[in-house]
């Protein structure tokens, strides 16, 4: 009932909102709206002036960056927590610390300098229409990644040992990566005929009995928060196995927790890129509708009807932890969730390993096999 | 190599589950099979073997005999062979005048087995009989007789008795030494409840080869990551608002069909006790006759 009448509103704003000058409606549907998962978008902040800045140490005057094994603000150098204060930068085109030239993407919102290892956040590609509505900060570091790459590897029977020890970490970032979050409310209405058969035996006779029935379903859908991915860099097919992630943990967005990572802001807007999102949505609506009229052995339908509204969406950052193995002049990508620590990514395949495998596989099955027809046979 | 092991844990005991299951059960079996000592002291001879038909040669009924003697001991019960080659209607008419041809093979069978009183346990006890009687009688036909006593007719259904003459009557022409040899052999199957389960040699190497192709396929596909959405990920609440579901019957219609019958062949291997009769000196029988 309550969001009902949340959504009550937010339809009213979405009217009023057309008309120049009035307040934005995706970001006061966020405020209104966001509080699905109980948080609130933060307020915006002032504008500053600078282009960028950097979080300094207070006390050593080091880089801060976000900790997600601490859960906090750390100065890596004289281990301070939360120590930090914003120093804004002067050029665009230099490094806020060093001063040395920055080579940051067209998308980047945040950068590592490359010549003094500080990462630099681009205040203008996190404010204003840039501001992401939420972020899911990192719960797993750096550390915890690479255990839980060293784990996968092993787990992968046909990887060739020398994988293992032979190949060097060439790169490793923790990447904020921008998504659309978009909520639908889906109506499906479905009529048609459906059969159920039913077979019996009495005497040297068979009987086949169809029974007709009208089936009617209306289905309604919340679908909440379906992602899409905003960066043209990362891989679509990728970015969909790196799903889901929790939104328990999703929060307002702060700055402070892209000071440690590279980031992007989004690459192209939500609308251009809505169409993925209502597909996830039209097939996820089928497949609920199709196991609510199990049961059935044959069913035509005559009047199908999906109704999606988009009830509004979010601008998000999601973390994803990206590791480039070199191995024999080869890149292997590796792709973790920053939050549940799922892994995405080719190992090498080692055919030996897989012929081998495979013929004590064969050979091991053979033996139980023949014993339990020698036990059968006794 | 360490790393292989380790991988194959799993895999290594299951096998050793498997061998040692298999190991226990055949023990067990052979426990179970070490049946008691034959006690029938009254038995006239140690003769299982009578081929007065001469249907096998000599050294075809020693190896027979060797058969005999050790599937006695497994099945608890006398196996005797007897072949003929003589008309049995004089022979049969004297005890029951108005035998039927069929009938000449069982009343010389039972007799056979009174007079010398086979029987694993006592006289005229647990066993078997099979004779067969080359030859042709005035109907034109050669008949064959499996006379069972004690256990054993109480463990023969009629369709038991069916199955394994059939399988006897598969060899007999071409490999008289084969059918025999068979016969003894299925019976020892039917005795030791043991009803052989026929698994075809290619089996085993079939499912080995089904699984090792899943093995490779599921490693082969996981290299990447798996789909751990599903439909339901993105719902709130998990599922859907049904807000309104009816199924309303129509109609039914129903058809008929006869179903074309084979020969009804049931009956199975439960019951025994098949083609029970009492023989002329008073005991009691079962079995039952081919003819070719």
């Amino acid at each position: 009932m309550r969001r009902k009448a949340k959504y009550v509103i937010v339809a009213y704003i979405f009217i009023i909102s057309d008309s120049p000058g009035v307040l934005n409606g995706q970001n006061l549907y966020t405020l209104l709206c966001a509080g699905r998962s109980s948080k609130h978008v933060s307020v915006k902040k002032q504008r500053r002036n600078g282009e960028k800045m950097i979080f300094k140490c207070r006390n050593c005057g080091g880089n801060v960056v976000y900790s997600p094994e601490k859960k906090s603000m750390y100065c890596p150098h004289c281990e301070g927590i939360e120590s930090q204060q914003k120093m804004e930068g002067t050029s665009e085109e230099t490094c806020a610390n060093c001063g040395a030239p920055l080579h940051a993407g067209t998308f980047s919102s945040s950068a590592r300098c490359e010549h003094c290892g500080n990462y630099i956040v681009f205040d203008k590609k996190v404010q204003g229409e840039y501001e992401p509505n939420l972020i899911l900060p990192f719960k797993i570091g750096k550390e915890g990644a690479k255990e839980i790459l060293k784990r996968e590897f092993k787990k992968r029977a046909f990887t060739p040992a020398s994988f293992l020890s032979e190949a060097t970490l060439d790169k490793m970032e923790g990447a904020y990566v921008p998504f659309w979050l978009y909520d639908y409310i889906a109506q499906y209405h479905y009529a048609g005929e459906g059969t159920k058969v039913r077979s019996w035996r009495s005497g040297d006779k068979e009987y086949t009995e169809t029974s007709y029935y009208r089936v009617i379903r209306e289905l309604n859908i919340d679908f909440d928060k379906i992602p899409v991915d905003a960066s043209i860099a990362m891989d679509d097919g990728i970015m969909d196995l790196m799903e889901p992630y929790e939104y328990k943990d999703l929060e307002g967005f702060q700055d402070k927790y892209i000071s440690g990572f590279l980031s992007e802001f989004f690459n192209e807007d939500a609308e251009k890129l809505e169409p993925r999102a209502k597909r996830k949505a039209q097939s996820d609506a089928e497949a609920l509708l199709q196991e609510s009229l199990s049961g059935y052995s044959t069913l035509r339908a005559q009047h199908k009807q999906l109704n999606m509204d988009r009830l509004g969406f979010f601008y998000a950052l999601l973390p994803v932890w990206v590791y480039t193995y070199s191995y024999r002049d080869q890149k292997f990508p590796f792709y973790v969730n920053g939050q549940t620590g799922k892994v995405i990514g080719k190992t090498p395949m080692s055919m030996q390993k897989l012929a081998g495998y495979s013929a004590t596989v064969f050979a091991i099955t053979f033996l139980i096999v023949n014993f339990l027809f020698m036990i059968c046979k006794l | 190599m360490k790393e292989y092991l380790r991988y194959f844990r799993f895999w290594f005991l299951a096998l050793g589950i498997a061998a040692l299951v298999w190991l226990v059960v055949f023990v067990g079996n052979r426990a179970l099979d070490e049946t008691t000592e034959r006690t029938n002291t009254e038995c006239t001879t140690t003769e299982r073997v009578f081929d007065f038909g001469e249907a096998l040669t000599e050294e075809e009924e020693n190896r027979l005999r060797e058969q005999i003697a050790e599937r006695e001991e497994q099945t608890g019960a006398d196996i005797v062979i007897v072949t003929l080659n003589e008309s049995l209607e004089e022979y049969a008419r004297s005890y029951d005048p108005y035998a039927d041809y069929s009938e000449f093979t069982m009343i010389y069978a039972d007799n056979f087995y009174d007079e010398n009183k086979f029987g694993y346990n006592k006289p005229i006890g647990d066993g078997i009989l099979l004779l067969d009687n080359l030859y042709r009688e005035d109907d034109g036909k050669v008949y064959t007789w499996l006379c069972t006593t004690g256990k054993v007719e109480d463990r023969y259904s009629v369709g038991m008795i069916d199955s394994i003459l059939d399988l006897f009557y598969e060899y007999v022409d071409s490999d008289p030494y084969r059918a025999y040899s068979e016969f003894i052999d299925r019976f020892y199957r039917d005795m030791t409840g043991n009803d052989s389960l026929e698994i075809p040699w290619y089996m085993a190497p079939f499912a080995a080869f089904i699984v090792t192709i899943i093995f490779a396929a599921v490693n082969l596909t996981s290299a990447k990551g798996r789909k751990t959405t599903n439909t339901r990920s993105y719902v709130n609440g998990g599922k859907p608002d049904i807000r309104r579901k009816e199924d309303i019957f129509l109609r039914k219609s129903v058809t008929s069909r006869t179903i074309e019958t084979s020969s009804s062949s049931g009956g199975g291997h439960s019951g025994g006790g098949g083609g029970h009769h009492t023989s002329s000196g008073g005991h009691s029988h079962g079995g039952g006759g081919h003819s070719r």
